[in-house]
């Protein structure tokens, strides 16, 4: 190391220089919001970075989705890779490969060499998600495949720009890959615009403050953040925390959900995430590799570090381990479209382990991801008849400790990300929607209850070939609550057939399903996880929920025990009945163990017989049954169980 | 005694009564403590101690923060919203966005109407505008009688698409005032009538919800001004710059939210436009927050996403004003991780900085700007007197010790890092719409603008710097300076290239209709009315648009198209020619012109002034010594060079090292900050 190197730079112009990083890729989101033609990017799933020469992260944008957190630098160094020797001022590279530390597909990132005269000082990245880029399904999300070959178009480094010189050939030759060429042109056009936005300001700065400033500049961000992390882990007790948590199943395998081992090391200031006992990787999309399993720790950790900025300082803090070829750790050709699935079940995993260290930022378990994707051939439209779409939803967080969760949030993926409206989407598709409110008794149950999810029901309008799939979890692996709470309720989608009026359950996961015009299908998001015994919770809480109708009087004596008696609805006149209440707690309380042990066959026929609903089942019984069916799910039930001991029951007093 | 004109901008501390003699321009203040229970009170104090008779006011324009106070307060009367079956939780669901994505204590406020307050009924529209279903009436009267027996004061009628169709939304109103004949109703569809239910939703459920409020106090507010001898219609600041009548307000609430905000904005771009600037920055700093705004070829910028509340849009257009947390009482402090912070945090007016003897310990940019001596010790004519010693200490002890440096060095280091922190704000606002800082002015007010403003305009490479005859009070300056003016927009959802003129023309003349309607009912004569027309537009397939000024009569398609192109390339710095152009919408802006009173210019003698004394003050790292002046002693066609310091009751001026100052003939000091 040089003298240059190892000098600090003063405050001020440390302090601007972090701010003035920071204020640059924020221009960058500024620029993609405002020209980006994917809805998805409109919708916030995109984000921004500006790299040292080495392709570290030395900024992220402060409103950018969680999920592509610390999976920038990874696709900046992949180019680099590639690139080392011939980048040039001008030049832009794409790439979506998530082999090599991206995310999936569809989030496709375009990275620009900063050069100062002819010395590279950095790179500037702009991630988007592409409404398309190919493969079998529109969306670009076949739930089928088992390899990437059938998902969607890899991109593993490219050049889009040459010494300032479009490539169109190589930037058609993806377009031409997709459904929607004339948007994917657009995109690139806006992305590169914004990694040019970051570039004026790096070079502003080099201006202003000379090379050696800014490059160290880049170096001490880093360190700032690493030392921040630092500091605060070397405050906490060293210790080892472990948890499970599973996708619901393995399409080519039998009955049984599919685990997701994580045991947290804290020693001194290190820490370590290790995966072992993980599942090997699946037979459906449902699979991570490794940047992304990197990203879900990244980003499930700095939840318990809300103020602290993103960069490769904090990179480089966490140090994973997973086995080969896991469900967290899959390489080239296995598919990992679906990697937001373990992404999830990692991040909630990691809420539960810091629940315990940081208690006053203690959180349940979250509703899971939905998607659904629709095409076909739109009737009112014979000028431009093929239409697609996929939508998602919102739904309910955990409770917290001393805090109801939050309701109707997006996922915890990616919480800048905004839904869609009903009006929008009926103007674009041949689709109608029924009925998009708060779901009434989503929330999972606790003295803390979990925020609400919701429910949509659409009906298909006049349109011919019209297939849906559904990507989604959680229909077994259901939402679960902590220190007592009690879990949401399963994800999943049923469809009702117009011409016969049969409604069938489809569950959480399927594709290319075939259906009709008038043909209607609903879907609920789960609610959040309980925090706390149920039994606990203030029964004046509970009037307030009831007379806002997050849950019903019948729910509210079945999971609390408070006994409500409604007076005048209409002028919203309830009241508690204090002795009834106390009775049916009493109740309660004496049986509930019981009841979350009972013969699981038995459960499953008062299920099939109409005696206990979805709810009951995995509230009350803690079983998880086909919830069309009825039929029993034995090893699921048995790893809902062993979980449901550890989180629910071990907390009743 | 002469005509004059009479504005009041009410603040959280103080409530400002600025009165123009109409014959001369001449403005004086009378600052009021606020009377923040019953705002009113202190417009009434102000008024009397200022001796006006209120009947020699021709123009009584009034900036209010009653519907902004009362959304953030929530004291807000019990509203109710009707909506489309199925549809109830629209303001609930919002877009399931969080504004701070990581913290997970940290939750969006809950709707303005509670859900117990949301109840449907059956109907529907469809995208094409098509009944589906007819307003139930039997239950729609049911709903009705329900709310009745609730006593709610106002309703907001919600239902799916009906900005395609508000058939059955104007029907859900006539029979809830049948019922209820006196409870404000606001409909979606005369409210918003755009595209996307949250946004439309959320919009009215703010109309309705500020209604009661609003319309009681204005009313009260008139008839005691009338009492008074006032014969003219009390004119109220909205939003978007312009002023409404109480007519008016009683449709509209909502447009008054923002309204405090939006004065000083105008009152920049007014001072920029007057010193020659059509390119100006506004530069507003108080001793919490510092309001940017910015105005371009003579024209403050807009926006329509804009809330009080995050999560709750209010999609009326709205000077654009970027709010940050860098004032006079901003807190430095050091981090975890070693790095020298300032703010957002702030000492506020109680205990204020460090030197204010008030028990704060922590330096403050103020206390910085004592030891630099830019601050004198003595302020508001002699009323405050400063501690130096505090602050000396402050800024030791929070600032020079953790790091090491020297007391001065860690004085400038606090400012500096202000400084940088407005700029960023700055550049976020300019740079990235497009916009070259080199061609603007910064017109620096607020208690503490002109303070820092030529060190921010410096950072920015701004040349030059207007710092107003009165920085204090240049918000309540900015209601004398308005127009009636009201905006009216109307969804145009079409192919650019398959859109004649005349389809143009004829969704223009509905809307204008609508606006030569409104203003005739402000009493507007037809001389002093003004349509600005604009059609938003994208490249096909992009989810923003770009409003794009239109031409009074449209003869050619292909004309807006090649201007939205342009701006296009302005704005983002990249255009697609080939590709297609959709249409979204049309929007009409229209002006009541009123009358302006010409502001007193005085003869320019270039003069040299005299100084009231040297002072010691710091710049770059060194004690220079620098002219102190007193402002009134600053005629027009003064000049000077930094470093200097003027003095005056509500503000201080810096003229850094190299710059020149001068004062022009309205008496602003104009400083060129280059060299």
């Amino acid at each position: 190391m040089d003298a240059q190197e190892t000098q600090d730079l003063d405050p001020v112009t440390f302090e601007v220089l972090k701010n003035s990083f920071i204020t640059a890729v924020d221009q960058m989101a500024e620029q993609m919001l405002r020209t980006c033609y994917s809805f998805v990017i409109y919708n916030r799933d995109f984000s921004n970075a500006l790299h040292d020469a080495e392709g570290n992260c030395i900024a992220q944008g402060n409103a950018d989705i969680a999920v592509h957190v610390g999976t920038l630098h990874y696709t900046c160094k992949d180019v680099i890779r590639v690139f080392r020797d011939d980048m040039h001022p001008g030049d832009v590279y794409a790439i979506n490969d998530p082999y090599a530390g991206g995310t999936h597909f569809s989030d496709v990132r375009l990275i620009r060499p900063i050069f100062d005269g002819d010395v590279l000082v950095g790179f500037s990245q702009s991630n988007g998600h592409w409404s398309d880029l190919g493969g079998s399904v529109p969306g670009s999300f076949n739930v089928a495949a088992h390899e990437m070959f059938g998902e969607a178009v890899r991109i593993t480094p490219v050049r889009l720009f040459h010494k300032g010189r479009y490539c169109s050939d190589v930037a058609n030759m993806i377009a031409a890959n997709t459904r929607d060429p004339g948007s994917i042109i657009g995109d690139i056009q806006s992305q590169a615009q914004a990694t040019q936005v970051a570039e004026r300001e790096v070079l502003r700065l080099i201006e202003k403050y000379g090379r050696d400033q800014v490059l160290q500049g880049m170096r001490e961000v880093q360190d700032y953040v690493e030392r921040s992390v630092r500091q605060r882990i070397s405050d906490l007790p060293d210790g080892t925390w472990a948890s499970v948590d599973y996708i619901d199943r393995d399409p080519g395998a039998g009955e049984g959900m599919i685990p997701i081992h994580i045991r947290m090391t804290i020693k001194g200031d290190r820490i370590t995430y290790d995966f072992a006992g993980s599942h090997p990787t699946i037979s459906s999309i449902y699979n991570s590799a490794d940047g992304a399993t990197f990203s879900a720790v990244v980003a499930g950790m700095k939840t318990f570090f809300p103020d602290l900025p993103l960069n490769s300082g904090f990179y480089r803090m966490v140090e994973i381990d997973a086995p080969a070829d896991s469900v967290v750790s899959a390489k080239w050709p296995v598919a990992v479209t679906g990697f937001l699935m373990p992404f999830e079940k990692i991040m909630n995993t990691i809420f539960e382990m810091w629940s315990v260290i940081v208690p006053e930022r203690a959180i349940a378990c979250a509703f899971n991801l939905e998607y659904l994707l629709a095409g076909g051939n739109d009737l009112r439209k014979p000028e431009k008849p093929i239409y697609m779409f996929y939508e998602w939803l919102p739904g309910g967080w955990g409770g917290r400790n001393g805090k109801d969760g939050s309701d109707v949030t997006t996922a915890c993926f990616g919480t800048g990300l905004m839904s869609q409206p009903s009006e929008g989407n009926e103007r674009v598709n041949p689709t109608r929607a029924d009925e998009f409110q708060i779901m009434r008794d989503s929330p999972g149950p606790g003295k803390w209850r979990g925020g609400a999810g919701v429910i949509k029901a659409s009906t298909l309008l006049e349109a011919d070939n019209t297939v849906i799939s559904y990507i989604c979890d959680r229909e077994r692996a259901v939402v679960w609550g902590v220190e007592g709470g009690l879990p949401s309720m399963p994800h999943g989608l049923e469809i009702e057939h117009s011409e016969t009026g049969e409604k069938m359950w489809l569950g959480s996961v399927f594709s290319n399903y075939r259906i009709k015009s008038g043909d209607r299908f609903t879907r609920p998001t789960a609610g959040g996880g309980g925090y706390g015994d149920p039994l606990e919770r203030d029964p004046a809480h509970v009037l307030e929920d009831v007379i806002d109708d997050y849950v019903s009087v019948e729910r509210a004596e079945k999971d609390y025990g408070v006994v409500i008696r409604v007076i005048d609805a209409d002028m919203l006149d309830y009241e508690v009945d204090s002795a009834a209440t106390e009775a049916a707690r009493s109740e309660i309380r004496a049986n509930r163990v019981g009841w979350a042990r009972m013969d699981p066959s038995a459960v499953s026929q008062m299920y099939k017989d109409g005696e206990i609903n979805e709810l009951d089942a995995v509230r009350r019984y803690a079983v998880i049954l086909d919830w069309g069916t009825g039929e029993l799910m034995e090893r699921s039930t048995a790893q809902f169980r062993e979980t449901f001991e550890r989180r629910s029951i071990a907390h009743w007093s | 005694m002469p005509s004059t004109r009479v504005a009041v901008d009410v603040g959280g501390t103080f409530t400002d009564v600025c009165i123009m003699d109409e014959d001369t321009g001449q403005i004086r203040i009378e600052k009021t403590p606020s009377t923040p229970d019953d705002p009113m009170r202190a417009i009434i104090t102000g008024i009397d101690d200022a001796g006006v008779n209120l009947a020699d006011v021709t123009m009584f324009s009034h900036g209010t923060t009653v519907a902004t106070n009362a959304l953030i307060t929530r004291k807000l009367p019990r509203t109710a919203m009707v909506c489309t079956e199925g549809f109830r939780d629209v303001v609930e669901i919002r877009r399931s966005n969080k504004e701070d994505l990581w913290d997970t204590y940290k939750d969006v406020a809950k709707p303005y109407i509670p859900r117990r307050d949301r109840l449907t009924v059956p109907e529907r529209i469809d995208a094409a505008g098509k009944v589906l279903a007819d307003l139930d009436e039997d239950e729609a009267r049911r709903v009705a009688g329900i709310l009745k027996r609730r006593g709610v004061e106002a309703v907001a009628v919600c239902f799916i698409n009906a900005y395609v169709n508000g058939q059955n939304e104007r029907r859900m109103k006539e029979i809830l005032q049948e019922v209820m004949p006196n409870v404000h109703i606001s409909i979606s569809s005369q409210i918003m009538p755009e595209i996307f239910e949250h946004e439309r939703f959320s919009t009215t459920m703010v109309n309705a919800v500020v209604s009661p409020v609003v319309v009681d106090y204005v009313s009260r507010l008139s008839d005691k001004l009338r009492d008074g001898g006032y014969g003219r219609d009390l004119l109220l600041l909205h939003s978007g710059g312009g002023v409404m009548t109480p007519a008016s307000v009683k449709d509209f609430a909502a447009r008054l939210a923002g309204s405090g905000i939006a004065a000083g904005a105008i009152a920049s771009r007014f001072i920029g436009n007057l010193c020659g600037y059509r390119n100006s920055i506004g530069f507003d700093m108080g001793g919490t927050s510092t309001d940017v705004s910015l105005a371009f070829e003579g024209e403050s910028t807009v926006t329509k996403d804009w809330f009080i509340e995050f999560g709750y849009p209010i999609r009326f257009p709205s000077i654009e004003v970027l709010t940050i947390g860098a004032g006079g009482g901003s807190l430095a402090w050091r981090d975890e991780g070693g790095s020298l912070r300032n703010g957002p945090q702030s000492a506020g007016a109680h205990p204020g900085p460090a030197c204010y003897s008030n028990g704060n310990e922590v330096a403050t940019n103020s206390d910085a700007n004592v030891v630099l001596g830019r601050l004198g010790t003595s302020l508001a004519g002699g009323d405050i007197t400063l501690d130096p010693a505090l602050a000396e200490k402050a800024v030791r002890e929070t600032v020079a010790v953790p790091f090491g440096m020297e007391l001065h060095e860690a004085a400038e280091a606090i400012i500096d890092v202000a400084n940088a922190n407005m700029a960023n704000a700055v550049r976020l606002l300019s740079i990235s719409r497009g916009h070259d800082p080199r061609d603007f002015a910064l017109v620096a007010f607020g208690g503490a603008g002109a303070l820092h403003g030529a060190a921010v305009a410096r950072e920015l490479s701004i040349p030059v710097v207007i710092v107003p005859p009165n920085p204090g009070v240049t918000s309540a300056m900015g209601c004398l300076l308005v127009d009636i003016q009201h905006d009216f927009s109307d969804s145009f959802m079409a192919d650019a290239a398959t859109t004649a003129p005349e389809d143009l023309e004829a969704a223009f003349a509905k809307i204008e209709a609508e606006a030569l309607e409104r203003l005739r009912h402000e009493d507007v004569a037809p001389e002093n009315t003004v349509l600005q027309r604009s059609v938003e537009m994208m490249y096909m397939g992009q989810w923003r648009s770009l409003a794009v000024t239109a031409p009074a009569r449209i003869t050619s398609t292909e004309d807006l198209v090649a201007s939205f192109h342009s701006q296009h390339e302005r704005e983002y710095n990249f255009r697609r020619e080939e590709a297609p152009v959709s249409i979204f919408r049309v929007g009409v802006k229209a002006t009541g012109v009123v009358p302006k009173a010409e502001l007193p210019s005085y003869e320019v003698r270039p003069q040299t002034p005299e100084a009231k004394g040297p002072r010691e003050v710091w710049f770059g790292g060194a004690p220079l010594t620098a002219s102190v002046y007193e402002r009134s002693d600053l005629g027009a066609g003064a000049a000077f060079t930094g470093p200097a310091i003027v003095e005056q009751l509500d503000s201080t001026v810096v003229v850094p090292p190299g710059a020149v100052a001068t004062v022009d003939t309205y008496l602003n000091i104009v400083i060129k900050v280059e060299g």
